[in-house]
């Protein structure tokens, strides 16, 4: 039972942090190879707060996503300037910087060994409730201004200026988002693991959520929570295969861009009407068996 | 007070010189054509008027403002819309949501109002939806709103372009070859709707074209390129009529 | 002392010399940042090394099963992750989300055939240092660099002197003209991802010499990325002296600050360039049309 839990909680923050990619690399289509680094700011940040200076739980979660949406500003700002091959140079050197200042800090941070002792306060409830709320606040992100104007300037954001959308904004309030919805995500993991350390948030985590994000399709959120759930939790199901995992996955992806480039949910979306109308399509089939 | 006036804008690419001291003024309702062979440098002087292109030399202005040095989407917002000649629609978005990207830049609620659902963002949303279906129906695309823009014909794909643009609420629209592709029915449709456009909105329109019946039908006021050059401005019956735009187009006798 | 920073960065200047290029070959042709570089270096560094050690191969044999190795993997590499996109004329995200799963798949395949411990190189040379007055240069370092400059030259040799060469900067330069001129690009794409993967594979196996043979070698590709944006993407020149420039300046600072906080200047001192001079040395600035 405690198993399944561990991998209810474990599933829950990636879903956290695969929503928060999926604003900035899936709609607005900003190659963020630095995200693991706003996990890594939440983490110790809360972390540190919590082990060296005993604040509580909440204090600490509170404040270490406020560093991270500063961190998020102070490197956005010159970033979603840059070209987009740039963009994911940027991301990936300012995740390095952290994960080299992280190790550096050894006073403060227990440098490559780790920071320990933190306390176990994210339980089940927290970690689904989070997801939930997340999922819900990036899908109204998405059925927003907000959400158009990122998709607009994706795809087209020459055409995006032209019709009076201030790019920079947009791109901007996006980093922003993902930069806080991460860090949370940061702030859960550590107060789960009680232990972190630098090793746990390189790039190439990074790159997993945007390959999550692909596989699921850049449009679709339900893609992305599917694929960062099935991801998640079907390795720790199949244990065995674990070591085989990210190859699998690297090869669906693959095959998923060679032939359906739209992702395994393309443009899809749960919604409530979805649910409506299959609702009243079984209905009706009942009906007519009768 | 011209609606639109340009003064002596110049434009080079390394050594090309693609527009060379183009001066032109527009006037409330006007409706001006620029015309040429290709390569005369008129899709530069849209993109520099819309602020793509930084000119070398020469001032732009939009009523009273000086948008010389403006960005893109400011100049978007102050009240310069455009199509493109190669249709650049957002993919990924249906066609209300093409049109209601326009309408998003106006939207007065913050990610904090999102965030929360207020009240305020709905009733934005509900505004930008009811004025996103006004313009798709003015264009006669209402009964597509919830299609993806690759799935259309080519000619209302222009037409899409076209609502999208005037979901700016522009005071001057600039439209690049908009019956590019376009079969005989689809070009009379689209001249049909440039009239209708300019008699009920209240704005100027600026053509490039290279269908003859477009331009002629609908302008007032026809400019000549060639070579980045204005060899030629009049109306529709004196270009007709001009040596220079005959051997331009059709080249000399010998 | 000068002088043995300066003969330190040269040689470690040519290394990312040959990474860059290869790089900035596929960037050229492709216009995309190919990431799977890196994994096409770390697979052909081991090969080399099971050549090395288990069929007791010489240092120029060796080498030579690194290019072929190489260039072969790239050729796959391309057909598998790249050519389909090209097909159906995907966005040029495509190629750089499948350059990175790619890249992702190639390392961990490696450690888990390998797993994650490190092997040296049997030694290839009697002495391992060479003294010239005051300055001490490793053998391998010294090998590194002939072997980079000669590769450099004859590579400059194929691209500007022979037919191929010159179908490679037609088709770098226009698409679509140069396949209606008769030249076949896919033959041309081909080629270039051979010379790239060729040039990947003489990299791969002297950094497994020089340094140690992990999994994570191919992260190096991203000092060749940095080496092509500083020189100017798109030109080959360009990458050369980017990559000498990023030596220098890299082991300037490694003695300056220690290689721990090196990773952060490093990020500060490339964000200001990304942001003044973004077009790199010798690149040419491509402005959108519309």
């Amino acid at each position: 039972m405690d198993f399944i839990l561990s991998i209810m909680v474990f599933t829950s923050i990636t879903v956290i942090a695969v929503t928060g990619i999926f604003v900035i690399s899936g709609l607005t289509g900003l190659f963020s190879l630095g995200q693991a680094a706003f996990m890594a700011i939440g983490a110790y940040v809360a972390g540190v707060l919590a082990v060296n200076y005993h604040l509580s739980f909440p204090v600490a979660g509170f404040v270490a996503v406020l560093v991270g949406l500063l961190a998020g500003a102070i490197v956005g700002l010159p970033a979603i300037r840059l070209r987009r091959d740039y963009i994911a140079l940027a991301t990936f050197g300012f995740g390095e910087a952290i994960a080299a200042l992280l190790n550096q800090s050894v006073s403060i941070t227990g440098g490559a060994m780790g920071l320990s002792g933190i306390p176990k306060k994210t339980g089940i409830e927290l970690a689904v409730i989070s997801a939930l709320i997340c999922i819900f606040i990036v899908r109204n992100f998405k059925y927003s201004k907000f959400g158009r104007q990122c998709i607009a300037l994706r795809e087209d954001e020459l055409a995006a200026k032209s019709m009076g959308i201030n790019v920079t904004r947009v791109k901007m309030v996006a980093f922003l988002l993902s930069a806080a919805i991460t860090a949370y995500a940061g702030v859960l993991y550590a107060f789960y693991t009680t232990y972190v350390e630098p090793a746990m948030f390189v790039w190439t985590k990074s790159a997993e959520w945007i390959i999550i994000i692909y596989f699921g399709g850049i449009n679709s959120l339900t893609g992305a929570v599917f694929a960062g759930i099935l991801l998640t939790s079907l390795p720790e199901v199949l244990r065995f295969a674990a070591e085989w995992r990210v190859v699998i996955y690297c090869i669906v992806v693959i095959f998923i861009l060679n032939f359906r480039p739209s992702g395994v949910f393309g443009e899809y979306e749960l919604s409530f009407n979805w649910f409506r109308k299959w609702w009243k399509h079984l209905k009706e089939k009942k009906g007519v068996m009768r | 007070m011209n609606v639109l006036e340009v003064r002596g804008i110049s434009k080079s690419f390394g050594g090309v010189k693609a527009v060379t001291d183009f001066s032109m003024t527009m006037k409330e309702n006007d409706i001006i054509g620029v015309i040429g062979p290709n390569g005369a440098g008129k899709t530069t002087i849209f993109n520099v008027i819309s602020g793509v292109y930084k000119q070398d030399s020469g001032q732009i202005f939009l009523g009273e403002n000086d948008i010389t040095n403006k960005e893109q989407h400011e100049r978007a917002r102050l009240g310069v819309a455009r199509t493109f000649q190669n249709i650049r629609l957002f993919k990924g978005l249906s066609l209300l949501e093409n049109v209601s990207a326009a309408l998003d830049p106006t939207a007065r609620y913050n990610i904090f109002h999102n965030i929360l659902l207020s009240r305020k963002m709905r009733m934005e949303e509900k505004r930008i939806k009811e004025e996103s279906e006004r313009f798709l129906e003015l264009v006669g695309l209402l009964k597509y709103q919830a299609e993806k823009p690759e799935n259309l014909s080519y000619g209302y794909q222009r037409k899409l372009e076209i609502a999208r643009a005037l979901a700016i609420k522009p005071k001057v629209l600039l439209l690049d070859e908009p019956a590019a592709g376009l079969n005989p029915k689809e070009v009379v449709d689209l001249i049909n709707l440039i009239r209708k456009i300019s008699q009920d909105l209240d704005l100027s329109i600026l053509i490039i074209e290279h269908r003859m019946e477009v331009i002629m039908e609908l302008c007032r006021f026809i400019y000549v390129q060639n070579f980045g050059k204005t060899i030629a401005y009049g109306t529709p019956k004196e270009i007709q009529e001009n040596e220079e735009v005959i051997k331009a187009y059709l080249g000399e006798e010998d | 002392m000068y002088l043995q920073v300066l003969i330190n960065g040269l040689s470690l200047g040519s290394v990312y010399a040959i990474i860059a290029v290869g790089f900035a070959l596929v960037f050229n042709i492709l216009k995309f940042s190919n990431f799977s570089h890196g994994g096409v270096m770390t697979v052909t560094a081991y090969v080399g090394f099971l050549a090395a050690k288990h069929l007791e191969a010489p240092l120029v044999l060796t080498i030579l099963v690194a290019i072929l190795t190489g260039g072969l993997l790239a050729v796959f590499a391309e057909f598998v992750a790249f050519r389909r996109i090209r097909r159906n004329k995907g966005p040029v995200i495509y190629y750089f989300v499948s350059s990175i799963t790619l890249g992702i798949l190639f390392e961990n395949l490696i450690t888990i055939f390998f797993s994650t411990n490190f092997y040296s190189f049997p030694d290839f040379f009697e002495t391992s240092t060479l003294k010239l007055g005051e300055v001490v240069m490793s053998v391998s370092d010294l090998m590194m660099f002939l072997i980079s400059c000669t590769s450099l030259i004859i590579l400059a040799f194929i691209i500007y002197r022979t037919k191929i060469g010159t179908a490679v900067r037609a088709v770098s330069y226009d698409f679509n003209t140069a396949s209606l001129m008769g030249i076949n690009v896919n033959v041309v794409i081909m080629a270039v991802f051979f010379l790239a993967g060729g040039l990947g594979g003489i990299s791969g196996v002297f950094l497994g010499i020089n340094y140690t043979l992990y999994p994570q070698l191919g992260q190096l590709v991203v000092k060749g990325f940095i080496a092509s944006v500083i020189g100017g993407l798109g030109s080959l020149h360009g990458a050369v002296m980017g990559a000498f420039l990023l030596g220098l300046v890299e082991i300037l600072l490694v003695q300056i600050i220690g290689s721990g906080f090196a990773p952060v200047f490093i990020f500060i001192i490339m964000l200001g360039f990304l942001l003044i001079r973004p077009r790199g040395i010798a690149g040419i600035n491509i402005q959108e049309k519309a």
